[in-house]
């Protein structure tokens, strides 16, 4: 019970998170490709309740910035001209979930801009990218992770309810396709594909090329339930009711697969998403405009970038609830059902 | 009498090829023949590895003999195809020697009982729930618990829950593999007097494998001892009991526990 | 012994010919190829661009370029770089020599860190110095590799304490030895630390999950009442008990850090395969690409010899699986 119950939390705050991600329309307050370019590099607006005068304001505002005199990268808080934050306004319209046409926002400050955290080098909201960027890069890892788990699960299916030499060969590839560090062998495939695609023909790529590194591991596990499970008495005895291979295979092997598919599900998603991040980082992802989460973080690679506006660092920051998400979900749904105690054994107990 | 089921030189080699160097190979069965006679029991008996088990699984159609022979209902098993075998094996039963595992233990007992009926697919939900009802109240356990999970059943009543299944297709044949011995003393009692009535009532044959000379003793009409993948030593059980002619009967027998002079069971009749 | 030592040399081998297969098959179905760029410069013309294909034998069937490619690795040289003009064998090894400093110094440091940190929370499973180790590691992990590195590349530019890119300072030519040494290391430092923070968690819950269940053995408790001191059981009875799965665990860490080494190298510009890798992708280079994969796999497919071996030094009963009767 208590298992099921981490399992549900963790459903929930992974739920929640990916709800806003959906909706990043909604919560973010800008087109990620709008650019503004009087406005580089702009550090992230506080959030203020008391003004200079020592008021309270229940309406959180923010301070614009403006040169501090005599540089040219280093900004002040221009304490004169205060924008409140207002919610739930109407602004740049968007598409919800893609199709639903809708110009209401979480929050805004009407024709003045608030940037929550900052700004790129072309002036866009890191805030709205990080969540846009967000939609690209989690749905890499999911569909990344849904391919390759139905590969594997399929190679790991035929390997191990048929055995002789189709389990020989398929395993045989799948420790090739072992042998290679995971990012050497996403970065070969990725070489040999077209280098400069647009952005939609760029994350079906990434999903087909990181979906085939992956699923030599799924396969090998499914391979070793699907072997035991053959063994197993009540399959032997279906048998000799008369079952037919698919009959087995439908009714008694393949659900026993169920439990180590979710989790392998739990721990891959995280991981696909990171392949993504990694290869738009580099340049070998989805391409600019698009943001994703990789790109946001690419520029970081500047070290004028490093010294002066490290504050691009944040969003990177603001994604390790989603990472948190997938671990712990992953960590409930590996805790065996009935959890028993291991006993500690210390040493020094005999004295 | 015709016999219900027949089996003559039957071998199974199990092949172990290794890459690099000879293969090894173990042989499980040695050329084993024998006859069962309709409505009657025979037990096989033997130490553990002697084969008894793989014979079962050859009987039962489960695995393909290397050579020989089983002739049931005029066709020989060993060299059906496999669409032949499907049909035959619903009438050659196996019961396996542990409940735990011969029952997906995920599934409920009205679902363990029903499969091969919903497997079958001649019968409609309802009836199949009804003659799997009845066949539960048949082996001793209520109907009222045909909704529970099976993973609640003590071992006797697994046992019986898989009796029950293997009864629904009406076989001929019903092989017990160890069935009895993970259970205690008092419940493999009362399942052995289940099977007993069940062969009067339903007249099954039974091919009972055990490597308790007792229990031997009290189901069987024939006893068959096996040693080393052959059979050593068949005949009808008193005689087989007290004039053993094998080594192999011999140490069988100097096993079984001696109870006082006073207390001695049927085995001396 | 030597019959397992070879099996698992001709494994390996095999192994890294199945790759390199995999790898030119790839490169086949690969669309574009280095001399497609030049194709669009009006200046080049196109009877040049022939030549060169044929010069490099673009145009012959695959199993031949195969071939031809593999008699190349025999003899040194690993195929030709279309962009540096030259064997692909020399710009790879000193590369290569980069990474393996970085990778094997950081395995070493991971494991030294994870070994003792795993069997302290074994043993006091369940406790604060347990739960305490679990957090910081869960922690870890849960920040992404990317992350992480780019982190400590933003807090070594803030403290100004490291060096932030490259191998050596400009100036390192005229340092002393000692002093060439310092420069090495703390131009090291970052790439280890990522290196090593990024796989740290992983090793430390295999050590500890290993350790735990050896703990629970009945064999140490009788080793326990022999009067055997705590220390020496924990590392000589408990540790070389659970060595099966931990050299596991070692072949499959030293993939796991050569991946991340390929995106440490790149964000801190440390002169190893990865930059040179990315750089040739982004040029379809690809004799380089095919040869850096291969070498990658090489040193993976080393690694878990190595822990191959290690476990039949230490497991005997491996041993006796593999001497014949």
């Amino acid at each position: 019970m208590i298992r099921r119950r981490k399992i549900a939390i963790w459903l929930l705050v992974l739920g929640t998170l990916h709800a806003i991600v959906i909706c990043a329309g909604f919560f973010a307050p800008y087109n990620p490709i709008e650019q503004d370019r009087k406005n580089p590099y702009l550090p992230p607006m506080r959030l203020h309740f008391v003004d200079t005068q020592k008021h309270f304001h229940l309406r959180p505002f923010v301070y614009p910035f403006q040169l501090r005199a005599g540089t040219f990268d280093q900004y002040v808080e221009d304490t004169a001209q205060p924008r409140s934050l207002h919610f739930f306004v109407a602004g740049a319209p968007y598409r919800l979930l893609g199709f639903l046409p809708a110009r209401l926002h979480l929050f805004g400050a009407g024709s003045e801009r608030i940037y929550l955290l900052g700004t790129d080098a072309f002036g866009r909201d890191q805030f709205s990218r990080l969540l846009f960027g967000g939609q690209v890069s989690l749905l890499a890892g999911l569909f990344g992770a849904a391919f390759t788990l139905l590969i594997g699960w399929f190679v790991g299916t035929v390997a191990g309810y048929f055995g002789g030499w189709r389990d020989e060969l398929l395993m045989r590839i799948a420790e090739l396709f072992l042998a290679l560090p995971w990012l050497y062998l996403l970065f070969a495939i990725r070489a040999f594909l077209p280098l400069t695609v647009n952005p939609l023909e760029a994350f079906f790529l990434i999903v087909a090329v990181i979906a085939a590194v992956g699923w030599a591991r799924p396969a090998r596990l499914v391979r070793g339930i699907v072997l035991s499970a053959k063994e197993r008495d009540f399959v032997r005895a279906a048998r000799g009711f008369g079952a037919s291979g698919f009959y087995l295979l439908r009714r008694h092997i393949l659900p026993e697969t169920s439990s180590v598919l979710l989790t392998q599900a739990a721990i891959l998603i995280p991981q696909y998403v990171l392949a993504e991040m990694t290869l738009s980082f580099l340049g070998l992802g989805v391409p600019e405009p698009v943001p994703s989460w990789g790109n946001l973080l690419s520029n970081l690679q500047q070290y004028s970038v490093l010294v002066s506006y490290w504050w691009m660092y944040l969003p990177a920051l603001l994604m390790v609830p989603f990472f948190l998400g997938y671990l712990g979900l992953a960590s409930a749904l590996q805790e065996s059902p009935e959890p028993y105690k291991i006993e500690r054994r210390s040493l020094g107990s005999l004295a | 009498m015709e016999p219900v089921l027949k089996v003559e030189n039957l071998v199974k080699r199990y092949a172990k090829r290794i890459l690099v160097g000879p293969p090894q190979d173990f042989l499980a069965l040695d050329g084993v023949s024998f006859a069962v006679s309709s409505r009657s029991t025979l037990a096989i008996v033997g130490e553990s590895g002697s084969g008894k088990s793989t014979l079962a699984s050859c009987i039962a159609c489960l695995e393909a003999p290397t050579s020989g022979n089983i002739w049931f209902e005029g066709r020989n098993l060993a060299h059906s195809a496999e669409s032949e075998l499907r049909k035959t094996r619903p009438q050659i039963q196996l019961i396996f020697p542990d409940p735990a595992s011969s029952l997906n233990s995920g599934w409920s007992i009205l679902e363990i009982v029903a499969e091969p009926l919903a497997l079958q697919g001649k019968l409609g939900r309802k009836e199949r729930e009804l003659l799997a009802c009845s066949l539960l109240e048949r082996v001793g356990l209520s109907a009222e618990i045909a909704a529970r999970p099976a993973s609640g059943l003590s071992g006797g009543q697994r046992q019986r829950l898989a009796i029950a299944r293997a009864l629904t297709l009406d076989p001929k044949i019903l092989i017990l593999d160890e069935a009895l011995s993970s259970l205690d003393c008092s419940t493999q009692a009362q399942i052995a007097n289940l099977l007993l009535e069940l062969q009067d009532t339903l007249g099954m044959t039974f091919l009972f494998i055990t490597h308790d000379l007792t229990m031997a003793a009290h189901l069987a009409d024939e006893i068959a001892v096996m040693s080393a993948g052959r059979i050593v030593e068949h005949g009808p059980t008193p005689d087989v009991l007290r004039n053993p002619s094998h080594e192999a009967t011999r140490q069988l027998l100097a096993a079984v526990p001696q109870l006082p002079r006073s207390s001695w069971p049927a085995i001396q009749q | 012994m030597m019959r397992y030592l070879l099996r698992r040399l001709a494994h390996a081998l095999l192994l890294i010919l199945g790759v390199s297969v995999l790898a030119f098959l790839f490169a086949a179905l690969a669309p574009g190829n280095y001399f497609d760029e030049m194709r669009l410069n009006p200046q080049i013309a196109p009877e040049t661009l022939t030549a060169l294909r044929v010069q490099y034998e673009l145009d012959r069937p695959l199993p031949l370029r195969y071939a031809s490619w593999v008699n190349s690795v025999l003899h040194g040289q690993m195929g030709f770089s279309f962009a540096y003009n030259s064997p692909v064998a020399p710009l790879l090894l000193v590369r290569a020599k980069n990474t393996l400093l970085l990778t094997v110094t950081a395995t070493l440091l991971a494991w030294a860190i994870a070994l003792p940190l795993g069997v302290w929370s074994a043993e006091r499973l369940g406790l604060l110095p347990d739960r305490v180790i679990s957090w910081g590691t869960a922690t870890l992990l849960v920040i992404p590799d990317l992350a992480l590195a780019l982190g400590l590349l933003v807090l070594a530019v803030r403290t100004h304490r490291f060096p932030t890119g490259g191998m050596v300072s400009l100036d390192s030519q005229s340092l002393s030895a000692a002093g060439k040494i310092r420069d090495l290391a703390a131009h090291m430092a970052l790439p280890v630390a990522a290196l090593v923070l990024s796989s740290l968690p992983l090793l430390v819950r295999h050590v500890r999950a290993a350790v735990a269940e050896v703990l629970q053995a009945p064999f140490l408790l009788a080793a326990e009442g022999h009067g055997i001191p705590r220390l020496t059981l924990l590392f000589r009875y408990a540790l070389l008990a659970a060595a099966n799965p931990l050299l596991s665990l070692f072949g499959f860490s030293i993939g796991a850090l050569l991946s991340g080494s390929l995106l440490i190298e790149v964000v801190m510009s440390w002169p190893g395969l990865g930059p040179f890798l990315l750089e040739a992708i982004l040029a379809r280079d690809i004799y380089v690409v095919i040869g850096g994969v291969l070498f990658s796999t090489i040193f993976l497919a080393a690694g878990n010899f190595l822990a191959d071996m290690l476990l039949y030094w230490l497991d005997p009963r491996i041993r006796m699986e593999n001497t014949s009767r």
